[in-house]
């Protein structure tokens, strides 16, 4: 029995790391929106290069 | 059928032949706004979106929104905050379906220039945008928006959307924190549970029991904590209630492990009181959930944009303030077009308002210098000067906003019944556990608080408590699927169980648009003669009869128009003076409910007005009768209108030229006859009906003021989410009898075992579980149904 002396303090170790890490996803607002990060995924054609952006280097080159 | 009827590309509303659109791929649109938005996605290259959505999109306003008030520094110091390199603001949008919707936003605002960051939560209906306001303005960026269909309206302000978000972290983290203890609090006590014959060694079975003590402690008092406040509540209101109940349990199998496990007893309880903090947070959590989505969405719906008022200041000059800073005898200019900020009285010269809001009349009205003029109304043609007699609560608009409230605060009460039961159940209950106690302290002391505890876990109504709960949450997401949101608890119980479907006729069953059916002519005048004079007189009223006549060349201009309210309007064209209103005004004849064209003695030309029904009326209210519902139908307008559309539309029961109060008192006459009145309305002036009906239904397009008197919020115009509301809340209402039938049992079989000793607490706890589990796949059902009878 002796095992459990071990295995014990690993699995409350174990859980306060679960905790932890919950806490922590739910603080960065990993679970605000469950549905859209599921879409982004399933189109990920390149974006169009972007107007702004190009106009924006050539401002930079000025 | 009698129009062929595709549903609209874009936003799915029904189309008809009428307004048919259809671009070169095909796709037919029910609007310019449709018809734009998707042009614009397509070009884009978003396409994807129509893929992705589980939802249709918004119908699309073709009209511009005014959003230059965005940009004012006002605005965005209350509604927003610096960030790095730009600002931040937190808005709410109406028409926000499904993730895809999201996902659009997200893409779109992407390609604008000058933004800097966006998320889009489609639960919330929020959007967040941080921009740099160097280099685009809001306005620009909200314009586009608009243009897919999303309309913005201000967020409650940057600190209390702080707030609510956290809240909403703070409640999924107690049940983060409930669910891992509970689940490690389980896997120690069914150690102990498997050891039946007592072989654990004293020091290993504490061993376990101080670690269950230990993990179980943060469940109970953090997790636990709202039920622990609401006893506190409860208890300081002298109020049992459920709340009660569920923290008297917990508490009482915590401490007594507590006190087992300091004195070495047989037993402990741990396990019960951390899954039935678990369990029930749950079912809060989805419950509150659901009911968040809807009033979240309708809370955008009855915001107005934003408004500024001009106070002109003693010396002359103008400042921008927010209207909440009006004080009494201030002095107030309002431009024309806009809305007026504060219940005033007039300075200057006499100006037109238009007091649509207040009185459901469209027509302006001519207000001198010294009479008053309201909050919420709108300052026509020409601009005006106020002097401020009553601002914010004691406006006439604000008091309307209360009438309503307290019209909805006399409805029978469900919600108290509940509740009062739930208090019998309580108290009875916890008799009832005393007296148990009692018995068994004379006949076997040692198991006497063993069983009591097993009565109080088993017994507790969580299924009861869950299977209403669960259902309604099923049940709103369902609604919100085909488009239809439900803001009170009740609504849904009252609508399945409508008998009578009550419509008011003006922009319900009808476009709103009127077109000219018939003009008769006498004295020698042609139609086409009669029929420009008329253009002419409407050209500028702004009236909706205006509209009727905006296809005719006028070819000439009239003069000294004047419109007077609830008659018509007259003006000189062509140097002759006409009058073109109601037939005894106009023509000097008896009201025939025709519109008459005439010098005010006598007339020359009848014109017959007729609203289209709209497209998909005929087939809801075949739908709604097929579903055993009786169709009344009460207007404001003239009989023969009235008549007509009902002849269309087969609805038997009419009534013409109802005020508010005569459509107030149809519905009460109805109740009194023991039908359950459902009222479908649209309007201001529908606003104490809708708050009087037994359940009422504002379609979208509405005044927000109505919206807010109502139980249910169609989102968009289409009649046919009516017959597909009333059909999920029938089967929902069958779902909660089944959820009831099935926990009540459970109890009643429960609550004699565990009197009679017969139930250990685990035991209790189990069952407890596994009926709440039978109750909510019950209520899962909802969404599978709802989705084969959207396909």
């Amino acid at each position: 029995m002796n095992i459990l002396l071990m295995l014990l303090p690993i699995s409350l170790v174990l859980l306060g790391l679960a905790i932890a890490a919950f806490a922590w996803a739910v603080r960065k607002g990993q679970f605000d929106d469950l549905d859209t990060p599921a879409l982004d995924i399933l189109d990920d054609a390149p974006p169009k290069p972007r107007q702004d952006a190009r106009m924006r280097e050539g401002d930079d080159g000025a | 059928m009698d129009i062929p009827v595709v549903p609209c590309h874009h936003c799915g509303e029904p189309v008809g032949d009428a307004a048919r659109r259809v671009d070169a791929g095909g796709r037919a649109f029910c609007c310019e706004g449709c018809a734009a938005a998707a042009a614009w996605i397509e070009d884009a290259d978003l396409g994807s979106y129509y893929r992705l959505r589980s939802a249709s999109a918004n119908r699309v306003q073709a009209d511009r929104l005014d959003l230059a008030s965005w940009d004012r520094a006002e605005l965005q110091d209350e509604h927003s905050r610096a960030i790095d390199g730009g600002r931040e603001i937190v808005l709410l949008t109406d028409g926000m379906r499904c993730a895809a919707c999201a996902w659009l936003i997200d893409r779109a605002l992407a390609r604008e220039a000058g933004v800097l960051d966006t998320t889009a939560n489609a639960v919330t209906g929020r959007i967040r945008i941080a921009w740099d306001p160097a280099r685009t303005q809001l306005s620009a960026l909200l314009h586009r928006l608009a243009m897919l269909g999303y309309r913005p309206y201000l967020a409650t302000g940057d600190a209390r959307e702080q707030a609510r978000m956290s809240e909403r972290r703070r409640w999924l983290l107690r049940l983060g924190v409930a669910g891992l203890g509970s689940l490690q609090a389980m896997m120690l006590a069914e150690a102990l549970y498997l050891d039946v014959n007592a072989t654990m060694p004293p020091p290993t079975r504490d061993l376990f029991r101080w670690l269950t003590f230990l993990v179980s402690t943060p469940v109970v008092f953090y997790s636990g904590w709202p039920f622990l406040a609401g006893m506190a509540r409860e208890l300081r209101a002298r109020h049992v209630g459920m709340d009660t109940l569920i923290a008297s349990s917990t508490l009482l199998a915590y401490f007594a492990s507590l006190v087992e496990t300091i004195r070495g007893g047989t037993h402990v309880w741990y396990d019960a009181a951390v899954m039935f903090v678990f369990l029930l947070l749950a079912a809060r959590m989805l419950e509150q959930r659901a009911r968040n989505v809807a009033t979240a969405q309708v809370d955008a719906l009855a915001r107005a944009q934003p408004v500024f008022a001009i106070r002109e200041r003693d010396d002359g000059t103008r400042e921008s303030v927010p209207p909440s800073a009006l004080r009494v005898a201030d002095v107030v200019c309002v431009p024309a077009g806009e809305g007026v900020p504060a219940d005033g009285v007039l300075l200057d010269a006499a100006a037109d308002f238009e007091e649509a809001l207040l009185t459901g009349e469209s027509r302006p009205v001519r207000r001198h210098a010294g009479e008053t003029v309201y909050a919420g109304t709108t300052c026509r043609e020409r601009p005006a000067r106020l002097r401020v007699t009553a601002t914010g609560t004691a406006t006439r608009l604000s008091q309307l906003a209360e009438l309503v409230d307290r019209a909805q605060g006399h409805r029978p009460p469900l919600a108290q019944l509940a509740d009062r039961v739930g208090r019998h159940f309580v108290v009875s209950l916890l008799v009832l556990a005393v007296c148990v106690y009692i018995g068994w302290r004379m006949y076997q002391p040692e198991r006497a608080f063993e069983v009591t505890l097993a009565l109080l876990v088993i017994s507790c109504p969580c299924a009861l408590s869950l299977s209403v709960p669960a259902v309604l949450a099923a049940a709103h997401g369902a609604l919100a699927r085909c488009g239809v949101l439900a803001t009170r608890p009740e609504a849904l119980d009252t609508l399945a169980r409508a008998t009578d479907v009550v419509f008011d006729k003006t922009g319900t069953l009808s476009d709103g648009r009127p077109a000219r059916v018939a003009v008769e002519v006498f004295d020698g005048l042609d139609a086409d003669a009669a029929t420009r004079i008329v253009a002419a007189l409407e050209k500028d009223s702004g009236h909706p009869i205006a509209t009727a006549f905006a296809d005719v060349d006028a070819r000439a201009w009239a003069q000294a128009v004047v419109a007077r309210p609830g008659q018509g309007v007259e003006g000189d064209v062509d140097g002759r003076h006409w009058r073109f209103g109601r037939a005894d005004w106009a023509a000097h004849r008896a009201d025939d409910g025709g519109l008459w064209l005439g010098d005010g003695t006598h007339g020359v030309a009848r014109f017959t007005l007729n609203e289209r029904p709209r497209e998909d009326a005929a087939i809801a209210i075949r739908a709604l009768r097929a579903q055993g519902l009786d169709i009344h139908l009460a207007s404001g307008d003239s009989e023969g209108a009235v008549q007509r559309l009902a002849h269309v539309l087969d609805i038997a029961s009419t009534l013409a030229r109802q005020s508010p109060e005569d459509k107030l008192a149809r519905v009460r006459q109805l109740q009194s006859e023991g039908r359950i009145v459902a009222m479908v309305g649209d309007g201001l002036n529908d606003a104490p009906v809708l708050a009087g009906a037994d359940v009422s239904i504002a379609m979208g397009e509405g005044a927000p003021l109505a919206q807010r008197a109502a139980d249910l919020v169609a989102t968009g115009p289409s009649l046919l989410r009516i017959a597909d509301a009333v059909r999920v809340a029938r089967l929902s209402r069958r779902l909660v009898k089944q959820n009831l039938a099935w926990s009540a049992g459970y109890n009643l079989l429960a609550v004699p075992l565990a009197t009679a000793g017969l139930v250990t607490p685990w035991i209790a706890a189990l069952g407890m579980a596994v009926s709440s589990l039978v109750v909510t796949l019950n209520a899962l059902r909802l969404a599978r149904t709802s989705t084969e009878m959207a396909a």
